[in-house]
């Protein structure tokens, strides 16, 4: 499978060389392949943002690599080419819009880029047409939720046409909806557009949505495989996972609960509808 | 408890009107002249007519009248201040005494300066939230860039300056939340802000401002990281969505603003005391 991008023994600490020298990621190889879903999870500290910073350039590795297309972001010449690839969208709506109108917003990432005002225009009218914000492009960010003002912050990378999106805890200040909303437009820009997300989270009902996921602890990379791996019914497994702060998905639970009191459902449910037609077979 | 919704300065209302259609540059420079005729008027009847123009303003972008008045609502107890200052300070030779109390002499002399300084404040606000009201964080960049153009010349990093300015404009009412914020749940601690005397009022502002600084520059540093990340590099090589057009209305514009101006300028030429 064609990488986009990969890391090889990547080392990152915060003040380096200092004696209070903090290393946040250690030892790290891992990729995202183009076209998946990739999800990083782990419990807060564990460094699965510092990893996703080194996907853009915006940090730098201490030592080892990380190369985005077969380009190193060690390089600053390479920093721009690298930008226009990877696009990022950040926990707080609030803290990444600059625009007081949403389609300005949106235009400020092709405007940077130095595209001719036509293209700008398409672009913008794109972003907007595919994330459905068409109605809100005159709208003010102030007046919308936060899960529209995520959404516009999404279309503002979208615009910038870029091959894979990080998304960094995109719905950790959304209510359920909004949550909903954006994983679902997440979604959708995978399916129809092609393009290949990083997401990093703390919700499992959006995990199992994911084609990977890797599990992040004390700056290393723990697990790695695909949901329905990961979250396969085992004490052991669970003992695991919950050592790194984390739970299964809600169905796994309910599935993993039941078979403990005797029922036989399959051991490798992560999503209700599944857990919902295994329940009915039971019963007729 | 409520700061936000008396908040109307470097908010952003909406809108199709004229107002809102006016090319930035158009509403820049008339806002600026419009500050300097506030700064040089001096009788009642020149700032009643600017109230009467202000007002037609607001009528045309089409701003509910409740919203423009209650951004001045936070400025009321320092304007009070301001008006008591100069009625018992302003001396003139040759004015009526209206009360004597203690030291202190009103002259009528100082009752005009008191409401004429009043009227420059409240409507040199005025001017400029309804510039904001009505002009996108954008659109005012790019107007202010473009006529601080000039600048450049002498080494000036004008759109660097003008992203500033207008980013801190945009996280006024985002600060203001969050001050309201901050302030609930040190009330709901058992601080009571309205209690006690000015010295004990003002020592537990401090513990407001503190977390609302270090808010602000957490802030500061994610905006600059989502702008790093979605290639912002200063003005070098950027390109605009939108050109700037000045249009019919524009024309309309700068036809109303020169007749205003002249008016203006007669009513200070030709009365010279507190008409």
């Amino acid at each position: 499978m064609e990488k986009i991008i990969e890391t090889s023994a990547l080392t990152y600490a915060y003040r380096a060389g200092s004696s209070k020298e903090v290393r946040a990621l250690q030892n790290i190889n891992m990729a995202v392949h183009k076209g998946e879903i990739l999800a990083i999870t782990g419990q807060n500290g564990s460094g699965k943002s510092t990893l996703a910073r080194h996907f853009n350039g915006l940090l730098t590795p201490t030592s080892g690599r990380v190369l985005v297309n077969g380009l190193s972001t060690d390089d600053r010449n390479n920093i721009g080419e690298i930008r226009k690839k990877v696009g990022m969208v950040f926990q707080n709506p609030d803290n990444q819009l600059v625009s007081s109108i949403v389609e300005e917003d949106i235009a400020f990432g092709p405007e940077n880029l130095g595209l001719p005002q036509s293209e700008i225009i398409e672009r913008v009218d794109w972003a907007l047409h595919i994330l459905n914000l068409e109605e809100l492009r005159k709208e003010t960010p102030h007046n919308l939720s936060a899960g529209q003002k995520q959404q516009v912050a999404i279309a503002g990378v979208l615009a910038m046409k870029p091959e894979c999106i990080i998304l960094d805890e995109p719905t950790a200040h959304l209510d359920p909806r909004g949550r909903r909303e954006v994983l679902e437009s997440s979604l959708r820009l995978n399916r129809e557009e092609g393009i290949t997300l990083v997401l990093l989270t703390h919700f499992m009902n959006e995990v199992i949505h994911c084609s990977r996921m890797l599990i992040m602890d004390s700056g290393t990379v723990k697990v790695e495989g695909s949901p329905r791996e990961v979250f396969l019914q085992g004490d052991e497994q669970i003992e695991k996972l919950k050592q790194m702060g984390l739970d299964y998905p809600v169905a796994s639970r309910l599935a993993a609960g039941l078979n403990r009191e005797g029922f036989n459902l399959p051991s490798d449910i992560i999503h209700h509808e599944e857990f919902i037609a295994s329940l009915c077979q039971l019963t007729s | 408890m409520e700061l936000t919704k008396n908040i109307t300065l470097g908010v952003y209302l909406p809108g199709e009107s004229a107002v809102h259609r006016l090319d930035p540059r158009t509403k820049i420079i008339s806002v600026t002249l419009l500050i300097v005729l506030l700064l040089l008027a001096r009788s009642y009847l020149a700032f009643g007519l600017v109230a009467l123009f202000l007002a037609g303003m607001v009528y045309i972008a089409k701003i509910p009248p409740g919203y423009a008045l209650r951004g001045l609502k936070p400025m009321l107890p320092v304007l009070i201040l301001m008006w008591v200052f100069q009625l018992f300070l302003y001396q003139a030779p040759g004015t009526a005494t209206l009360f004597q109390w203690w030291v202190f002499e009103a002259t009528e002399a100082g009752l005009h300066m008191g409401n004429l300084i009043i009227m420059r404040v409240l409507f040199l606000f005025s001017v400029t939230t309804l510039l904001t009201l009505t002009t996108s964080v954008v659109s005012l960049t790019d107007g202010l860039e473009n006529l601080l153009k000039p600048l450049r010349f002498i080494g000036i990093p004008y759109h660097e300056l003008v992203m500033t300015l207008v980013i801190a404009l945009r996280f006024v009412l985002i600060l203001a939340e969050e001050l309201e914020k901050i302030m609930k749940a040190q009330m709901a601690r058992g601080v009571a802000f309205d209690r006690g005397n000015f010295i004990q009022k003002t020592k537990k502002v401090f513990p407001v401002f503190l977390p609302l600084f270090i808010g602000a520059f957490k802030r500061a540093e994610e905006l600059i990281v989502a702008m790093d990340a979605r290639s912002y590099t200063g003005g070098k090589g950027r390109t605009k969505m939108k050109t700037l057009r000045m249009g019919r209305v524009d024309f309309a514009a700068a036809v109303i603003m020169l007749v205003f101006t002249g008016i203006m300028i007669y009513i200070f030429t030709a009365f010279k005391a507190f008409i």
